[in-house]
């Protein structure tokens, strides 16, 4: 199976402030890897290895290209001019183009992240592809992919045709990062840059932003000073709340 | 006449929510119900103008009905999509936005009609900010927000969707995972995170969990690299989605993808030594202090 592992795609929201007034800075505004992204890679590399595949990545916007580089994929293509869009429909368009651009794609593993849950589904719908989303492991049995997910307490398989859309979610942090020395070699590997123009795609975002705002939070109630002061407000509290025995 | 708006449902989780989010496009709102009967019956009593169920074959998933619902969005002439964060609800979406050329906003938690624009609002960057979007066009929404009780009233009426093509996904096994621990269910539950020195001082939280007749719960690190307290009982995305009475963190940071596991929980309360700990933020209640000396004081004033 050809395999397109799709990274660094998003924003990071670790590179935004937002202000007390509720406005919103971008401190970076360079595509980063996603939290799902390593887990992304992994089971695009159980898939092709599985097949006696290949694994090609695929990443959009002005980010290092040399992440996957640096982890084992050899071949990778940037959408290098690709912006960061406020619909998640209009980054899958760009991503849907560019699959289809690199050709005999049979699974697209991307992250089901958080903080942009639409864009793993928009891309299927783009493709016009079956998608299981909330992967966490996967593997090729019969020809197909067996994809397992969690569902409350139920821990999932499910088999699907290719080609599909994978939408990826990491259990934990990436559990070895490259070293140095792989990073600085990947720098030097070649990465195929592409451009919007190639793929025929001029994104207009159709969604406008009218403004932000700090949410309305209910900070804790803290009790601090002497802990067996604290200790007592606490469970006073806790009583009045009626949860405890 | 207002263009109608569809919530596509895989499960019974915030339908209701999604069902008032969906009012705010002003046009009727069918829920489209991918599921057993139950899952229509309990769509019906959510307070939508109808629902369209669908039944995946035996074996299917839910989303093994994307192209249908697709395909039959696009016919009706649908303007807004809502659905969870649920994959099988989300794969749904994502389709039926394609079909009626829908743009795709998540973390939705309230929808307007301004002129011809679709105003809405949703929640972003972890939640830090509110943001105000709009849109000419269609908008397909991934809604966020608590559990609200169903409104009271006869049901909607439940008319079947027209069967239609399906996508090839089969579920070919289920099997349970971690439910037979105990904190599942607990009303109370003590969670410990790397604030907490050595497996030693489990016998000090001991105390604590006997004193609050709780259950011991931790943030994963605990589980996964020390393993002081079994896999089955960490907390969070990767992990268990408790909702008890009383959830009382110590010693943990209060990251995201830990919170996700107690967002239905009724009362948090947290104990850290750092007031600037993110964990404050979310938690009801807090003890700024050192874990050492507030949960031997919290043992005595529970016996108080
Ligand atoms: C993809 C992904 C998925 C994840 N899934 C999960 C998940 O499901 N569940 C989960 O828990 N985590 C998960 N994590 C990890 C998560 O991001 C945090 O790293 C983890 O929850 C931190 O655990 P902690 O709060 O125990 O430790 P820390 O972050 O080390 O926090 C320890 C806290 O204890 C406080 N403290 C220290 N000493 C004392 C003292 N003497 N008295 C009182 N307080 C003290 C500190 O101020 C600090 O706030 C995930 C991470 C990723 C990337």
């Amino acid at each position: 199976m050809r395999v397109a592992a799709v990274y660094k795609w998003a924003r990071g929201v670790d590179g935004a402030t937002v202000h007390a007034d509720g406005t919103v800075q971008w401190r970076v505004t360079k595509m980063v890897a996603g939290e799902d992204d390593h887990a992304v890679l992994a089971v695009a590399q159980a898939l092709a290895g599985d097949s006696d595949g290949s694994v090609v990545g695929l990443t959009i916007g002005d980010g290092d290209a040399s992440w996957a580089l640096a982890r084992g994929v050899t071949e990778t293509v940037s959408v290098a001019d690709a912006p960061s869009l406020t619909d998640e429909a209009a980054t899958a368009e760009i991503l849907a183009a560019a699959v289809t651009s690199l050709g005999g794609v049979d699974v697209v593993a991307v992250g089901d992240a958080e903080e942009h849950p639409g864009v793993a589904v928009a891309l299927a719908g783009k493709l016009g592809w079956g998608v299981v989303a909330g992967v966490t492991r996967a593997a090729v049995t019969g020809g197909r992919v067996a994809a397992v997910r969690r569902v409350g307490d139920v821990e999932e398989t499910v088999s699907a045709a290719t080609p599909v859309v994978l939408g990826v979610a990491a259990e934990a942090a990436e559990p070895k990062a490259p070293g140095m020395k792989e990073l600085l070699a990947a720098r030097k590997r070649p990465v195929t840059t592409t451009t919007l123009a190639d793929l025929g795609l001029d994104p207009v975002d159709p969604v406008d932003q009218r403004g932000t705002r700090v949410p309305e939070v209910t900070a804790a109630r803290l009790f601090d000073g002497e802990p067996a002061d604290a200790a007592r407000a606490l469970v006073a509290a806790l009583r009045n709340e009626g949860v405890l025995r | 006449m207002t263009a109608p708006t569809w919530v596509l449902a895989t499960d019974t989780a915030l339908l209701t929510t999604c069902v008032e989010l969906a009012r705010g496009a002003g046009g009727p709102v069918t829920v489209v119900a991918a599921g057993p009967r139950e899952l229509a019956d309990a769509a019906a009593a959510a307070g939508p103008d109808r629902v369209l169920w669908a039944e995946p074959e035996a074996d299917r998933p839910a989303e093994s009905l994307a192209p249908t619902i697709a395909a039959a969005a696009a016919d009706a002439g649908v303007r807004v999509l809502v659905s969870t964060v649920a994959p099988a609800a989300r794969a749904l979406l994502g389709a039926a936005a394609t079909a009626v050329s829908a743009s795709v906003v998540a973390g939705a938690v309230a929808l307007s009609v301004d002129g011809d624009a679709l105003v809405v609002e949703r929640s972003a960057l972890d939640g830090a900010v509110l943001e105000t979007l709009a849109t000419a066009g269609a908008l397909a929404l991934v809604a966020r927000g608590d559990e609200v009780a169903a409104p009271d009233g006869a049901p909607a009426p439940v008319e079947p969707l027209a069967a239609g093509p399906v996508a090839d996904l089969r579920v070919v096994s289920r099997t349970p995972v971690g439910g037979a621990s105990g904190v599942r269910d607990a009303e109370r539950v003590v969670s410990i995170g790397r604030g907490v020195r050595a497996k030693a001082d489990l016998e000090l939280i001991g105390t604590l969990t006997s004193a609050l007749d709780a259950e011991i719960a931790c943030s994963m690190p605990i589980a996964d690299d020390l393993g002081w307290v079994p896999k089955e009982r960490y907390i969070g995305r990767s992990g268990q989605h408790i909702a008890p009475r009383l959830y009382l963190a110590v010693g943990i940071a209060g990251m995201p993808q830990h919170m996700e596991g107690v967002r239905d929980a009724k009362v948090v309360a947290a104990i850290n030594n750092d007031p600037a700990a993110p964990i404050f933020r979310t938690a009801d209640y807090g003890v700024v202090g050192d874990l050492y000396e507030v949960v031997p004081a919290l043992v005595e004033a529970l016996r108080e």
